[in-house]
């Protein structure tokens, strides 16, 4: 049936909420195919009413004309159902950028189609100039503060870090007070968890 | 903006009676008009979020606020030793508060940028709403997500196919480009009396806006109170 294998990838974006899952070239490739399928017959039909209509008009209740507006109708919605795949992964990776800063988890990278590399390098670059141009970083301070200053643990060896004015020695499992906009992008990153024991 | 009103409610940032103490601090401090500029900022932040189309930027009071963080931070910074760490790290919540109220406020706008961009730079009014710095970032956006789309999808398709704005090239309309509804619902409230107010363009639907009463309604028709800053969104 028209338009199955479309859907059947928006889908695929629609079920999991949050995850990232490996670009599907498989199905993406085939709705690509059906598309210049229905695109070869549109022209053919085309080409046969002109042959019919020696006299060059094409009638609207010409039976041909139907079979074209149905392969046009199915290569408009595979080419929304395709823009709404990729639309959808690159919110994903947009958020992705916010929580995880500009350089994306090489196992994430392992996931994406090429152009979806260059898409958030190049929106990280956006984002980062816009950001420096006001001189605030905004994906610190996600929650509204309520205490400046949290307890964390370190979940691996990390080594010395400079919170605030001075450094400190991240040993895994270990546990700090620090200020909360000083840890927010390490526990972003899965480096610190907030201890509240 | 004006920033002499808004303070008008008894929350801690109020500039209103018997906070003598207060009073003390801000004098101590200099930063006297910090009470305002919060509250606005607070005030314009909420609407921000709740409005489903960019609002205008407030340029001078984000300058102002800006200006107000750098401020407190000398200010804490010089009296660290003076001061005990229970003030301290009260004053420093101060800050931090302040900045999160600021930061909030320019990340909602963000994510209306990204989510209507071409919405909004092909309609003039929308895109005079943007700081020049948004304005770049919004460029930028759309190019790269232009970009991203043709490499992967578009590029793939035969040329009566490929707009990124248009279905079909025989569409008659831009209609590939999201735009805010503004007919969705808003919470909303008024400061002052505003009298009867006409929901629709017949007159069939109005309401009375009474002071601080909350009103659920379209955005559409109570857009145009929210620019004057004559109702808030909560």
């Amino acid at each position: 049936m028209f338009g199955r294998t479309a859907a059947q990838l928006v889908r695929e974006v629609n079920n999991d909420d949050q995850h990232i899952r490996r670009f599907n070239y498989d199905l993406f490739d085939k709705v690509i195919a059906e598309i210049q399928e229905h695109f070869q017959q549109v022209t053919t039909i085309m080409e046969k009413g002109q042959e019919e209509n020696e006299d060059g008009q094409i009638t609207s209740v010409d039976e041909n004309y139907n079979g074209a507006v149905i392969h046009h109708q199915s290569i408009l919605r595979n080419k929304r159902c395709l823009l709404a795949y990729m639309y959808h992964r690159a919110n994903r990776l947009q958020r992705l950028r916010w929580q995880l800063g500009a350089v994306l988890p090489e196992d994430v990278k392992g996931l994406l189609h090429p152009s979806e590399k260059e898409f958030v390098k190049s929106y990280s670059e956006a984002l980062s100039s816009y950001m420096t141009k006001l001189d605030i970083d905004l994906t610190v301070d996600i929650t509204p503060p309520k205490d400046p200053y949290i307890q964390v643990r370190v979940l691996d060896n990390i080594g010395e870090v400079l919170l605030g004015d001075q450094s400190t020695s991240l040993v895994r499992n270990s546990i700090h007070f620090v200020k909360r906009s000083e840890a927010e992008t390490l526990i972003s990153q899965g480096l610190l968890e907030e201890f509240t024991g | 903006m004006d920033s002499g009103n808004g303070s008008e409610d008894g929350t801690p940032w109020g500039r209103g009676d018997g906070q003598g103490d207060d009073d003390d601090i801000n004098r101590d401090w200099g930063h006297k008009d910090i009470p305002n500029d919060v509250e606005v900022l607070k005030r314009v932040w909420r609407n921000e979020k709740s409005a489903p189309e960019i609002l205008a930027y407030e340029s001078l009071l984000v300058e102002r606020v800006q200006e107000q963080i750098a401020n407190m931070e000398e200010n804490i910074l010089a009296a660290a030793e003076s001061l005990d760490d229970m003030m301290l790290s009260i004053f420093e919540m101060d800050v931090n508060r302040l900045m999160f109220l600021l930061r909030a406020y320019l990340r909602v706008r963000l994510s209306k940028i990204d989510k209507f961009a071409l919405h909004i730079m092909r309609t003039a009014d929308l895109w005079d709403r943007l700081s020049p710095q948004e304005q770049e970032y919004a460029s930028k956006f759309v190019d790269v997500l232009s970009k991203h789309m043709h490499d992967s999808v578009l590029g793939k398709l035969e040329k009566a196919y490929e707009s990124m704005m248009k279905q079909a090239a025989s569409s008659e309309e831009n209609d590939m480009i999201v735009e805010p509804n503004l007919d969705t619902y808003v919470f909303c409230r008024s400061k002052t009396a505003l009298g009867t107010f006409q929901l629709d363009d017949k007159g069939d639907e109005t309401v009375d806006m009474m002071p601080n009463d909350l009103y659920i309604l379209r955005y559409r028709p109570v857009r145009n109170l929210i620019e004057t800053d004559r109702i808030e969104l909560v």
